[in-house]
């Protein structure tokens, strides 16, 4: 039997149901969630990180593409209010934009604000800050969203690697990590890396969510629909 | 007749029976398994070890995508139970990846922790390694999986070097060895060189499996291919 932790996404856990798995994500497991842009990304992941607050299981969300307070707002749109989380600090967040943006928003112990182009900061604040989840609970969830931005800013092996250690780090401490990547916007090299170091790939394209690879099932699809509740299967 | 080590995949040595050989991966001879991701190499590469393992055959495996923790409880999940094994050191295994998430490795006489990022001691840990399970048995396996994450380190020709002596070690000690290998994950023109190191070639592609070799003793290139699937019990050949 795998265990396995609830994905958030209605209809995920039914699909990845198999004899020797009850469905959803395999614990302890690293997913890639990819594909074209705005099919809905962003918003697998943030149900997949606000489900695991729910159920008590801390989060370490490291944003690349949008500040704080847009994840906030967007969270508040699904009705997924995040405030609560952030304040009783099992929602650890690694902010590496709002700086550039905002000026200097204030800093306290949950939410640290790194740079987009700066890989080796971002590491060492995601080292203090699977620190800080993994002793509120070794069983977390960690969420990078999204790998695109990086791979913008940076040299792409740079990131390879960067992303190979935060996977590392987030599996060995017991975590499962989700990254997010736009198809096609970096070389197909680094897709095909991006694939090899994680276990399973959930593949949206707007219409059909593909779990393209995960421990103890083949290949499964879907069709979906994103609606306010956020993605639907 | 050219002597050959079941391979451990259920169908695969009955595949691969030729007039030169009763099937199975020619022995003393080194293979690449490759093919696009998430197709089932890694899970081979298990199976091959493990079956050594059984067979009284000692292994050297290095693990370059994934740690010796990561290593164990996916094999776990096909029932292959290594800890015996590394308990009574017939499995010796190069940790090349624990590193680099912090995480302190505990070494003992036959688990060892290197760095991919290091390929110098990569190559002296290599050696001891062999050294190490050749002294057991001159009639070892070897696996390296896989190269994916060696090539995110390194500069292709460096990691070029380093597998060349690898196998070179392999060869000269009589192990036969295995190294897996993700398609598009470098240039194609070290792709090609890659092929061009090997005596064997495994392409997975998650339905087909090929299978090619170049005999020494007739040095004739002999294909085979079939269909497989992934079951509980790992890979097997040629079942729909």
């Amino acid at each position: 039997m795998i265990p396995c932790i609830e994905s958030g996404i209605p209809g995920f856990d039914d699909l990845t149901k198999s004899e020797s798995g009850m469905g959803g994500i395999p614990e302890n497991s690293s997913t890639l969630v990819y594909g074209p842009p705005k099919t809905g990304k962003t918003i697998f992941s943030n149900q997949f990180a606000y489900q695991g607050l729910i159920n008590d299981e801390p989060c370490l969300y490291i944003i690349t593409d949008q500040g704080i307070k847009q994840l906030e707002a967007m969270m508040f749109d699904f009705h997924r209010p995040i405030n609560k989380f952030i304040e009783d600090k099992t929602l650890y967040i690694i902010d590496t934009t709002s700086d550039i943006s905002e000026g200097k928003p204030q800093q306290n112990g949950n939410i640290v604000y790194s740079y987009i182009n700066n890989p080796t900061d971002i590491m060492v604040k995601v080292g203090s800050g699977v620190q800080c989840v993994y002793s509120n609970n070794p069983r977390f969830r960690s969420v990078l969203d999204s790998s695109t931005t990086l791979l913008a800013y940076n040299e792409n092996m740079l990131i390879l690697r960067v992303l190979k250690a935060y996977l590392m780090r987030i599996s060995e401490t017991g975590g499962s990590p989700i990254i997010t990547y736009t198809e096609d916007s970096a070389d197909k090299k680094v897709e095909t890396m991006l694939k090899t170091m994680v276990d399973n790939i959930v593949r949206l394209d707007g219409k059909e969510l593909t779990v393209e690879a995960m421990k103890g099932i083949g290949k499964r699809s879907s069709p979906y629909q994103i609606t306010d509740e956020g993605l639907i299967l | 007749m050219i002597p050959t080590i079941e391979s451990g995949i259920p169908g695969f040595d009955e595949l691969t029976v030729s007039e030169i050989s009763e099937g199975g991966i020619p022995k003393k001879s080194t293979t690449l398994i490759y093919g696009p991701p998430k197709t089932g190499k890694s899970i081979f590469c298990n199976q091959f070890t493990y079956h050594g393992l059984l067979k009284q055959e000692p292994c050297l495996y290095l693990t370059t995508d994934q740690s010796l923790k990561q290593l164990q409880s996916n094999m776990m999940e096909f029932q292959w139970l290594i800890m015996n094994y590394i308990q009574n050191q017939t499995l010796y295994v190069i940790d090349g990846i624990s590193q680099l998430s912090g995480a302190k490795l505990g070494e003992t006489n036959n688990i060892k922790s290197s760095s991919v990022a290091n390929s110098s001691d990569m190559m002296v840990k290599m050696g001891i390694g062999t050294r190490s399970v050749y002294k057991k048995s001159n009639h070892f396996r070897s696996v390296l999986d896989s190269l994916n994450t060696l090539i995110a380190f390194n500069p292709d020709q460096m990691v070029i070097r380093v597998l060349k002596a690898y196998l070179r070690r392999i060869r000269e000690a009589g192990g036969s060895g295995i190294i897996a290998y993700t398609e598009g994950v470098a240039d194609l023109e070290t792709e090609n060189i890659l092929k061009s190191l090997f005596d064997n070639i495994i392409r997975l592609d998650g339905e087909n499996i090929h299978f090619e070799f170049l005999s020494e003793e007739d040095d004739q290139l002999y294909n085979f291919e079939s269909t497989y699937t992934i079951t509980d019990k790992g890979l097997v050949i040629g079942k729909k």
